[in-house]
């Protein structure tokens, strides 16, 4: 840990060949003392410490090894019955202050047992934490011992923290789920990245630490993004004074740990059984698991999915067994929404306060009842679509464009200006530029129609005869794509003989 | 209408009024009040006829309490003195005058739901115990595994803590046991996050090295009663004898404590260091953290401690003392595990210490309350307020200085019991740091007890 003008970093443990030789060098020793008592391995670490290595550090090490371990009582009898037996001999024929009456008293217990004299000795204190033996390791990867310590350091200065925010570039439901759950409050802004900063409800009267624990759980989840950010304030115990802690994955993600998570398993069926259906359609939308969330004020709704097609997102939010006040805070967030989102709602769970919201405009609820019914989703994306569709017509009439480039491709283009393709395609194919001939997924300047037009003439000229193929190549080499609707728009037909296009011919259509 | 209820161990304010006791909370878009102000906010409203619903308590069913404890005059009067202060107050009592029969009697009286905080399992386990004899109810249990509401509850400081945001608004009467606890800065937010308006504290020891015992009036109420040992010396507890015996190390035992102190004394020379108060030493403390040589020193120190407290001397005396009382009941304390258990080893004694298992302990304590064991040796487990049935002899080897855990170990071996004389003695090493710390832990307790030495 250091600490400079108001900053606090921890001293992370860097992939140094020397840092790396002490996790090994522990790794090795956990490895080579199964079936070893737990105070051998102590004084092994004691070793370590004595040869200058900083002591904290071999004994995090230490400990984290030791949560891969299981330590086992190695006794024959259980040491509590052992003992109970010497004690009460021992208050029968009294304490025995001289060495002689002890041993009398462990042989005869010893003989009532069964054991061997020096087999009580050894039992009767078998369960103390540093009598354990060794029976199991799993050891980690050398680099994966460092980075597991680097995330437990930082867990360990976030104890202490009373505040903190974060970015990430994923894990929002999880993220969300876990804030409530551990008891947080959480608020949203927006700057160059979306915030969430995170205390809880007494942070409201007075600086505490009491949240620090929980912050500390959350860490695990936002650095398993590839992204993040954290600012956090921490209450340095020994000055009382507050100081800043910052992270961030460029600098830190190659020190931590990533948690393995598991995917987000779909959480009800209905959710499961609509994004199923969906895929199976081709509606030209793309469904998207855990978006980003949605801001709504100072608080966020982590929808279910967002449905993306050429620019326009609508978030799809299942409210599917929930209770009152679930869905009443629902309601109220959603007021607030900016956004446009679809609401699934159960049929048995629609209210008062949730039809109200039916008037505004960014939201639609469909209702349904056991199955989501998918027709009316269809149909109210359909209609979104069509809605921003005429809006980008609109919008792309009003500009007017001039083409220089002799090849303009819809999608490109669409994506230059921020529109969808169907908006471009609408705009362009119905009254293409002057100068210009319209095709299904380009614009194709007249001037070069009529360059590929002599070079195909010429070729024809020349060999007398030329396949599919062989036109498809000159075409595309003219940097124009859909080689048919070219060779049509010039007035070729092509005469198939099967179904390679090797053997397909193209011929100047007789003008009549 | 306003609606008031909880939120995670605060009352939540929403609707077109607010409070002098709450405060505006962006976050949530209402006011937030500290639930240990319920009370306050409640008579607001009622002064102010302002009609609000009340969503804050969530209390176990109510069953029916049948107490059979009879108080002596002085508990009698304590409990007066706590009913007059608005049923809260702290009361001050020494170890063994009976304070949880107080606090038993205050529920009865209450009869209301009711959480007891303690420092400790064992604590937990004596106070279900009794809950059940004086009150004939089952008494439910959070903390150690366990986590049954029911209307009377024990819990540790530390799940009461942690609980807090779920059981803040479960019950209107708490009982902190072990008071002086609730100063600490983490603790106290159990004070500030219950609704609970009945208060009572229960402590030998009420004042704190660190001064925080000034908050406990603003958290429980104010200390409303006090009586000394000596008011109860004779009287309801046993006289006792207090003798302090000096063991000299032996040659070996000199060259290594020589050794290993000059170290550390030679290191607080060289960085004028002076180490005065435990604050002072505190502060060293803090340094050797990322200084390695005053580490060195540090541990150096400890060495030369253990040498001191592990005397091979003092445990031949040990060896005296056990057959000079031989038919006494006897209780051994020292400061260090590993001493506990080469006693245990080699005298072959029952030991108690932060591992023994909870099963065991219970039956040592069962054992040695029934005579069956007459002797017990534990390092600081027992620090607070466990019951242990009625030594007669206190053998200490080695302590820490401070003030608090000498009284309450004196006072476990001060159970009353007819004509009996408790003795207390203390085994400790010549021209050593210990006598310094035997003396700062006699400053405070000073007069009543006769001093045979």
């Amino acid at each position: 840990m250091w600490k400079r003008k108001g900053e606090i970093q921890p001293r992370y443990a860097k992939l140094s060949p020397d840092n790396l030789k002490v996790a090994e060098f522990l790794i090795e020793a956990y490895k080579g003392h199964v079936g070893a008592k737990k105070k051998v391995l102590k004084a092994l670490c004691a070793d370590l410490e004595n040869q200058g290595h900083e002591y904290r550090f071999v004994r995090a090490l230490a400990l984290l090894l030791g949560r891969r371990s299981t330590f086992v009582c190695n006794s024959k009898v259980n040491p509590v019955d052992l003992r109970r037996k010497i004690f009460e001999a021992a208050e029968k024929t009294g304490l025995p202050t001289t060495s002689m009456k002890r041993q009398r008293i462990l042989e005869f217990v010893a003989s009532e047992m069964g054991l061997a004299t020096e087999s009580v000795e050894e039992y009767l204190y078998a369960d103390l934490d540093d009598e354990l033996v060794l029976e199991k390791f799993n050891p980690p990867a050398t680099v994966e011992l460092l980075e597991q310590y680097n995330l437990s350091l930082t867990q360990t200065l976030l104890f202490d923290s009373t505040e903190l925010s974060f970015t990430a570039s994923g894990n929002w439901q999880r993220l969300f789920y876990s804030v409530k759950k551990l008891g947080l409050i959480y608020e949203v802004y927006r700057d160059s990245g979306f915030w969430v900063k995170i205390d809880g409800p007494v942070s409201l009267f007075k600086l505490t630490k009491r949240y620090g624990t929980s912050m500390a759980k959350l860490l695990p989840i936002i650095v398993a993004n590839p992204e993040w950010t954290i600012n956090a304030k921490i209450l340095w115990k020994y000055t009382n004074e507050i100081c800043n802690f910052k992270m961030e994955s460029r600098k830190h993600g190659s020190l931590l740990k990533k948690a393995n998570l598991q995917p987000v398993v779909y959480d009800s069926a209905p959710e499961q059984s609509f994004a199923s259906q969906f895929q199976a359609v081709k509606s030209g939308w793309t469904l998207k698991r855990e978006p980003e969330p949605v801001p709504a004020g100072n608080k966020v709704i982590v929808p279910d999915f967002s449905l993306e097609r050429g620019g326009l997102n609508i978030y799809v939010e299942i409210v599917g067994f929930w209770t009152e006040d679930y869905l009443l805070r629902k309601a109220e967030k959603l007021k607030q929404v900016e956004a446009k989102m679809l609401l699934l709602v159960d049929e048995a769970l629609a209210c008062e306060k949730l039809t109200a919201l039916e008037k505004r405009p960014q939201l639609y609820f469909v209702y349904y009842h056991d199955k989501i019914p998918l027709a009316p989703i269809l149909r109210y994306l359909e209609q979104a679509f069509e809605e921003v569709k005429a809006k980008e017509v609109k919008f792309l009439e009003s500009l007017s464009v001039r083409f220089t480039e002799p090849v303009v491709v819809y999608d490109e283009f669409a994506e230059r200006i921020g529109v969808s393709r169907e908006a471009v395609k609408a705009v362009l194919c119905v009254s293409p530029p002057s100068g210009y001939v319209a095709f299904p997924n380009l614009l194709v300047s007249k001037e070069k129609l009529s360059h590929i037009d002599t070079r195909i003439g010429d070729h024809l000229l020349k060999s007398g005869k030329l396949s599919l193929t062989e036109a498809t190549r000159i075409i595309e080499a003219e940097g124009v794509s859909d080689a048919s609707n070219v060779l049509a728009t010039l007035g070729y037909k092509t005469c198939w003989r099967g179904i390679n296009s090797e053997q397909a011919e193209v011929s100047k259509r007789s003008v009549a | 209408m306003p609606r008031l209820w909880f939120d995670k161990g605060t009352l939540l304010l929403k609707g077109e009024v607010g409070t002098p006791y709450g405060k505006w909370d962006p976050r949530s878009g209402c006011y937030r009040i500290k639930a240990s102000h319920y009370r306050d906010a409640v008579d607001y409203f009622k002064e102010s006829k302002i009609r609000y619903e009340d969503d804050v308590l969530n209390l176990p069913p109510l069953e029916q309490v049948k107490s059979n404890v009879e108080l002596r005059t002085y508990q009698n009067k304590a409990l007066d003195n706590w009913c007059r202060a608005g049923y809260r107050g702290v009361l001050v009592l020494p170890t063994a005058a009976g304070k949880t029969f107080i606090a038993l009697k205050a529920i009865d009286f209450l009869k209301t739901q009711t959480l007891i905080i303690v420092p400790t399992l064992d604590l937990i386990d004596q106070w279900r115990k009794r809950v059940k004899e004086c009150l004939g109810v089952e008494a439910g249990v959070v903390g150690g595994g366990e986590n049954v509401v029911r209307m009377v509850t024990v819990s540790t400081y530390d799940s009461a803590y942690s609980q807090a945001p779920q059981l803040g608004n479960r019950f209107l009467f708490l009982v902190f046991d072990e008071v002086h606890h609730l100063a600490s800065p983490g603790y106290m937010q159990i004070g500030e996050m219950y609704v609970a308006p009945y208060r009572m504290g229960l402590t030998a020891t009420y004042e704190r090295s660190d001064q925080r015992h000034a908050l406990l009036p603003l958290l429980v109420g104010d200390p409303v009663y006090s009586i000394n040992i000596e008011e109860l010396t004779g009287k309801h507890l046993a006289p006792y004898t207090y003798e302090k015996v000096s063991v000299e190390l032996t040659p070996d035992e000199q060259v290594t404590y020589h050794a290993q102190m000059s170290v550390f004394k030679n290191f607080l020379r060289e960085r004028k260091i002076v180490l005065k108060s435990p604050s002072d030493f505190q502060q060293f403390i803090m340094t050797t953290g990322r200084d390695p040589r005053a580490r060195e020193a540090l541990l150096a120190r400890n060495k030369a401690l253990k040498v001191a407290v592990n005397s091979e001397v003092k445990l031949n005396l040990l060896a005296e003392k056990l057959e000079e009382y031989k038919n006494e009941k006897i209780l051994i304390f020292t400061l260090y595990n590993d001493l506990v258990y080469s006693i245990s080893r080699r005298f072959l004694i029952p030991a108690i210490t932060y591992q023994t298992p909870r099963e065991e302990r219970r039956e040592i304590f069962a054992n040695f309350g029934s005579g069956k064991y007459k002797v017990v040796v534990t390092s600081q487990v027992l620090d607070e307020g466990v019951d242990v049935p009625d030594a007669s002899v206190g053998l200490i080897l080695g302590g820490t200085g401070s003030t608090r855990e000498y009284v309450q170990r004196l006072g476990r071996l001060l159970r009353k019991k007819e004509g009996k004389t408790a003795k207390l003695v203390e085994i400790i090493s010549k021209e050593t740091v210990e006598v310094g710390i035997s003396r700062r832990r006699h400053a405070k307790t000073g007069g009543g007890c006769i001093v045979a030495s």
